[in-house]
């Protein structure tokens, strides 16, 4: 394999920080007295400054795994280490977007970023500096009054980044940060955000439904399969940040994943198929 | 003149609608007083209210009745919906409070309020404390369960931002859990409100000693004095009307975060 390390890209502020490894990850929900599997054996190391991007059908436990790295879940087996750390409990080096916003509708647009700020031990002109850079980092200079219900669905998806990023996290978890918006705005935001991780050079970790914006960001693509939650093929994506949409070896891999994707094996795990026998 | 000023719509006639039923029943009022005979009893005219209305304002009997009726209240709300907030709180952040105190909260709710009249009444006698319990008890109980149910329906997910940024179990009370059960917390101080009213001018009707809108109503009831009764009658319909006006407007101040994009 021929993969470029993300600080050889160009253009990438390089960070030392920021390594996450997951190791022979298992995670099961007890559900109708059964238990569900939902990850096994997942393992992935994601280097300081990475950008990967996690791709899988609808179940197959991508928010789960989110949520263990980001501490919000601790029953599990397996390890989960942030620069060799054992991650236990949420922690503000490890950030996290999720795929509804999250903002509270109670707090202005400041406010709702100001909130990441409690609890951390600086002075509060300071903590109104960091506010204030994020919100125009994101372009919402202006809206630092505005409630989440006057914002639009995007602009509300930016706060939530802003949030997420306002105490320059280590790893930065995206659940879907696109999801819920249309495709124009969803564009927008892809750009944005490749110019936000540049600049921050933070690691990144996203999931998405979508293979192209996988593509159009990750240096890896990681493709999952469902039942149990595993990866079955990891797509190392070899070209420099930022990127061309148009690029015909984008193009491809899009292809190619698809095809891995849309290539549905017989549910193995005995608990789905019966599940799935209920519904019928 | 700039267009604005001249816009119509802003004047918005509507409420005048409201005044039509009462003002029709007003004028079919005095035509029926005016028959005498028969009704006389039953019907005074409208001059005879308005001039017990200004007898009872000159001699203060009204001020002091309505000042008496008012103070319980508002005491009464205060200590009952006070007490019914904090024991709300405690009954929605902790499952041990929860389940020692919902099954005697949930009994004690299905008593009517002034079911608990003879009980008080033995206790504390039929004075101003008695009253007060009723009143407070009227406004502790809508409190404690808007509060409780409010804070039971936090959201999941909102919590997770707040365990995201660690804030610790205050912060997250005061910026998370709150904030977001204080439409519920309203709608119980709204009941609050209405109960403590009505059950004020009950206490002071059952317990007719002592100074009250329903203590006065009930003397002039036994003096036949139908038109003091009537000016107490609008008096307290007026008052729960006017705090029923209130409540909404600070509500939607407080709330002002929920209004739906225009
Ligand atoms: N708290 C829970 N209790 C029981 N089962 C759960 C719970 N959370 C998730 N699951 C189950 O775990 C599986 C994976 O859920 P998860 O939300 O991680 O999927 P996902 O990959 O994020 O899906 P999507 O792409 O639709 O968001 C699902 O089958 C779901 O039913
Ligand atoms: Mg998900």
């Amino acid at each position: 394999m021929d993969y470029v390390p993300h600080s050889q890209i160009p253009g990438h502020k390089s960070r030392q920080t920021g390594a996450v490894s997951l190791k022979g990850i298992k995670k099961q929900f007890n559900f109708k007295d059964r238990e569900l599997k939902v990850l096994s054996e997942f393992s992935l190391d994601v280097q300081p400054g990475e950008f990967v991007s996690i791709v899988g059908p609808s179940g197959c436990g991508k928010s789960t795994l989110l949520r263990l790295i980001a501490g919000l879940d601790d029953t599990y087996d397996g390890t989960i280490t942030l620069d060799g750390q054992r991650v236990a409990g949420t922690s503000l080096e490890r950030g996290l977007v999720f795929q509804d916003h999250r903002l509270f509708p109670w707090m202005t647009l400041e406010d709702n970023i100001g909130l990441a700020l409690t609890n951390r031990n600086i002075p509060k002109d300071a903590k109104a500096k960091l506010v204030a850079d994020h919100i125009a980092l994101v372009g919402l200079k202006g809206f630092e009054k505005a409630f989440p219900h006057q914002l639009s669905g995007g602009m509300a998806q930016r706060a939530a980044i802003a949030r997420s990023l306002v105490n320059e996290p280590k790893v930065l978890l995206l659940d879907e940060p696109f999801g819920a918006l249309d495709a124009l705005t969803r564009v927008h935001l892809q750009t944005e955000l490749q110019r936000i991780w540049l600049a921050q050079g933070s690691t990144m970790i996203m999931i998405t439904h979508d293979v192209e914006e996988a593509l159009y960001l990750g240096d890896r693509v990681v493709v999952m399969q469902a039942n149990p939650g595993r990866i079955t093929h990891t797509v190392d994506v070899n070209l420099p940040h930022p990127r061309d949409r148009a690029s015909p070896v984008l193009h491809k891999l899009k292809d190619e994943i698809l095809a891995e994707l849309t290539h549905v094996p017989e549910p193995s795990n005995p608990v789905v198929r019966l599940i799935k026998g209920d519904d019928q | 003149m700039t267009l604005k000023t001249l816009n119509l719509n802003a004047f918005k006639p509507v409420w005048l609608l409201g005044l039509i039923p009462p003002v029709l029943f007003l004028l079919w009022w005095d035509h029926e007083a005016a028959k005498g005979g028969a009704n006389a009893l039953a019907f005074v005219s409208l001059a005879q209210v308005s001039q017990a209305l200004a007898d009872m304002l000159a001699s203060g009997e009204l001020g002091l009745s309505y000042g008496s009726s008012l103070g319980r209240a508002l005491s009464g709300l205060l200590i009952g919906g006070g007490i019914g907030t904090l024991v709300g709180i405690a009954m929605g952040l902790s499952k041990p409070v929860e389940w020692a105190a919902s099954p005697i909260y949930n009994s004690f709710r299905q008593v009517p309020i002034l079911g608990w009249l003879p009980l008080i009444g033995l206790w504390f006698g039929s004075g101003d404390l008695s009253k007060l319990i009723i009143v407070a008890l009227s406004a502790f109980y809508p409190t404690v369960l808007y509060t409780f149910e409010g804070l039971k329906q936090v959201e999941a997910r909102l919590l997770d931002v707040g365990q995201i940024y660690r804030l610790n179990g205050w912060q997250t009370f005061w910026r998370i859990q709150w904030p977001a059960a204080l439409p519920s917390i309203f709608t119980g101080l709204f009941q609050a409100l209405a109960f403590t009213w009505i059950s004020t001018i009950g206490v002071e009707l059952l317990f007719s000693s002592g100074a009250g809108l329903g203590a006065l109503m009930q003397q002039a009831q036994l003096q036949a004095r139908l038109d003091i009764v009537l000016v107490c009658i609008l008096f307290v319909g007026l008052t729960g009307f006017a705090i029923n006006f209130l409540i909404k407007r600070l509500s939607q101040h407080v709330l002002s975060w929920r209004s739906i994009r225009a």
